[in-house]
This record gives structure tokens, sequence and C-alpha cells, in this order.
């Protein structure tokens, strides 16, 4: 009696862990199919797959932005008294500052005109909301309800008005996919605003970031402004970045330096689509996926 | 479980995860919704199910969140089934049993992909970090009240209610 549902059993199992096996291999031919180097993308795929979930995406991002709304307004409600007091102090500190500050115009427009030779400023595509935001081994990355159909083009970078958010890598028909600088695999070339020195910004998939390449003799300190530098084909010069956390003598030629990020990852909700920069936008051409 | 439920469960993950994922206050609890969809199924014994969800809702993560399709799927198509099998070999029960073996399984899935990450794309390892200590601690403890509300006699309790309202 026992021995055919013990065969049964066994027989579930084996079928089961042919599945399994069937399942891994084919991840792994998939993998190997779409790792660098590999003939065929799976971007269009990728695409696909952002393109077929954004309806969900979308409506939760409604309900969620909804519910967080609710709960702001009613928070406001309560503080709304000592914010008042607090902004006609600040109203009244801003008024005494632009006394001041418009004796300053005229001479920061002459010193504009001096730097708006060499600046080359982004130009914002469009805003967008983020939709999800996800950390797993290192890779950082967040959709972005904005895709191929509001002419967003993959390799365009992203930031919020305190600095640079990441870049576009995967785009689909309403939504994209962003690799934040935070990811372990993500770098952008850095410039140091008080010292001038380039070096290369990168995340260290923990929610940090390192400076690279900055030799020993840099006068580099804690507190300093870093930016985009605007030398790596990707990224717009002089878009903020974070500001030096610490400073140590590494074990080589170079400098370590930990970069806390200007932008606050932790609370992205909406994000600018910034235009891809020409060498970019030349390669991109469609929703491929650029790889670090 | 049946189809339906499933296709359900899946639905529900992946709306979850978006919740989640897409609230500013994202980082207070991120449970991984995908690894309890794929726990919720391998709970129920059939490891052929459990491998088949896992992977869909890997591939899905991966859409959303890696460079390579596959990463995600093959962990969590591993994970199904060792679940599964844990759940019909193992006398696996009580809500500490659970919370602890979706708390490890989130572990482990962060350690392949992490290490998948490396053999393909050369990147960084990153074990262990804190925020993924965290998301095995969210995930477990939520995994945990999940079960514990599944075994809890309800309605004994709620009979139990009554009675003592009646007296």
């Amino acid at each position: 009696m026992s021995t055919p549902s013990f065969e049964i059993a066994a027989g579930r199992s084996r079928r089961s862990g042919l599945l399994l096996v069937c399942i891994l291999v084919f991840c792994v031919l998939l993998l190997s199919a779409q790792a660098p180097g590999g003939k065929s993308h799976s971007s269009l795929l990728q695409s696909w797959i952002l393109s077929a979930s954004a309806p969900v995406g979308r409506a939760v991002s409604l309900v969620s932005r909804g519910i967080s709304g609710l709960a702001d307004s009613t928070a406001e409600a309560f503080s709304a008294r000592e914010e008042n007091v607090r902004l006609k102090r600040d109203l009244a500190a801003s008024n005494r500052e632009l006394f001041h500050l418009r004796a300053e115009v005229s001479q920061a427009a002459r010193e504009r005109l001096l730097l708006a030779g060499g600046a080359a400023l982004p130009r914002v595509w469009m805003a967008a909301p983020v939709l999800l935001v996800e950390n797993r081994a290192g890779a950082q990355s967040a959709l972005i309800a904005a895709g191929s159909s509001s002419g967003v083009a993959a390799g365009s970078p992203i930031a919020v008005p305190e600095g640079l958010v990441g870049r576009l890598v995967t785009v689909g028909a309403t939504v994209s996919r962003a690799q934040l600088l935070l990811d372990a695999s993500a770098a952008v070339g850095a410039r140091i605003v008080r010292t001038q020195e380039l070096g290369v910004v990168r995340g260290d998939g923990r929610g940090g970031m390192r400076l690279n390449n900055v030799p020993t003799t840099s006068r580099v300190a804690a507190g300093d402004a870093i930016e985009s530098a605007g030398i790596d084909g990707i990224y717009p010069r002089g878009v903020a970045i974070g500001r030096v956390a610490s400073v140590a003598r590494g074990g080589n030629l170079f400098l370590e330096i930990r970069v806390t990020p200007a932008a606050r990852f932790s609370q992205l909700t909406d994000v600018l689509v910034l235009a891809p920069s020409p060498a970019v936008a030349g390669v991109a051409g469609g929703g491929g996926s650029a790889g670090p | 479980m049946k189809f339906g439920r499933v296709a359900l469960l899946l639905l529900a993950a992946t709306a979850l995860q978006f919740l989640v994922g897409g609230s500013r206050h994202r980082a207070a609890w991120p449970i991984d919704c995908f690894l309890i969809a794929t726990a919720v199924v391998a709970r129920g014994g059939n490891s052929s199910r459990a491998i088949l969800v896992g992977g869909a809702l890997g591939f899905l993560e991966d859409a959303f969140s890696q460079q390579l399709l596959g990463m995600n799927a093959f962990a969590k198509a591993a994970l199904g089934y060792v679940l599964a099998v844990l759940s019909v070999r193992v006398v696996f029960g009580g809500a500490w049993a659970v919370g602890g073996a979706l708390a490890a399984a989130s572990l482990v899935n962060d350690a392949i992909v992490a290490m998948l990450s490396l053999l393909l794309l050369r990147a960084p390892p990153v074990l262990f970090s804190r925020e993924a200590l965290w998301r095995a601690a969210a995930t477990g403890i939520t995994g945990g009240i999940l079960e514990a509300a599944r075994v809890f006699p309800w309605r004994d309790w709620w009979k139990r209610r009554l009675l003592r309202r009646l007296r």
C-alpha cells in the first residue's frame, strides 16, 4: 500500500528536480548570451517587460502618492502655525539679504559672461516620477515613469535639484530603468570644485561613493564640493555630485576619498531627465542598454 | 495552490513591490515581496510550482533592477525548490522557523546575485551590506508574522470572544 505512494512521491521529486535543472540551465544560457562580449542583447526583452509592467507600476504609484500625500497634508496641518512663524522670520532675513545681493548682481553678471563661454549647462528634458528603487547585491537602480514615447533616450543623465542621480540604461515605451550613481558599477568623471583636480567618482554599492584617481599630492579636504567634470561623454559638466566626507592616504599613489552624495537617494520621488550628451545620443539611438 | 491564486499572488507581489519601492519611506521596511510570494507557494509543498513562480518573479525583478536578465530568476528558482523541499521533508513550522528561513533565503539570494554579477559583469562583490541585512530582517519578520497569522486559530478565537461577550 505504501509502495505506490512512495513511487509517486519519488516521481514527483524527480520531475521537480528536472524542472529545476532546466530552469537553472535556461537562466545560465540567457545570462551567458547577455554577458558583455556576447553577440545578442536582451535589452529589447527587458524593455518589453518594463513596458508590460508599466500599468501596474503607474497605478500603484498613484495610490502610493495619494496615501503619502494624505499623510503629509495631515502632518502639515499640525505644524502649519510653527512653520508660519518661521517663514515670517525667514522672509525678513531674506529681504535683508536681497538688499545686499542686489548690489552684487552687476558684478556677478560680469563674471557670468566670462564663465558662459566655458560652461556646458545641462538641458532639462522633463521631470518624471520615480516608480521603484531597487538595490540588491551592489546593483542600485530606479524605474522612472518616462520612456521612448516621451522622447527619452538611453544614456540620458538624471538628476534632482540637489545633484546628479544617475543615467538611464534601459528605455521602454513609458517606463525606463536607471542606474544610480550608488551602483557598484557606476562611474562619473568628477572635479573637485576648490582645487579643480579631476578624478572618478564610483558608487560602492552600499549607499556611499568614492572619489578615485586623486593623487596623494592633492590639497583636497573634507567638505570640498565635487561636481561632474563632463569628461566621460555621458554626464554634463558642472552638476553637483556630493561633498568629500573623509580623506585618507591609501597604500598606493592615490588618496582614498569617501564622498557623501548631494542627492538624497533614499528619498527619491521625482527626477529631472537631462538631455543626453551628443556622444551618447549618437550611439544609443533607441532602447539599447549601455554598459557601465 | 490553484493557478488563479498563483496569478493573483504574482500580481499582488508586483503591486506591493511597487508600493514599497516607490514610497519615500522605502528604506524603513524594505521587504522582498517576490521572495515572500515564492515562499508562500513553496509552503504548499509543490516544488515544481515554487520553481516556476520563483523563476517568473525573479525575471520580473531582473527587468526592474538588474543589467542582465536571469540573475534573480536563477536565485529565486533555486530558493523556491529548497524552501519547498524544506517545507515537505523537514518538520518546518512555526513563525520563528519560517522567519529565519526567509531571512536566510534573502541573504542567499543576495549572495547568488553578487556572485553572478562578479562572474559575468566583473562587478565588485557587495555582500551582506547594511541594506541587505535590514532587508533580510524585514523579510524574515514579515514572513514570520504571516506564518503566525496563517496558523492562528482565528475561528476559535472569535468564538471565545463572542462567548466572553455573552457572559
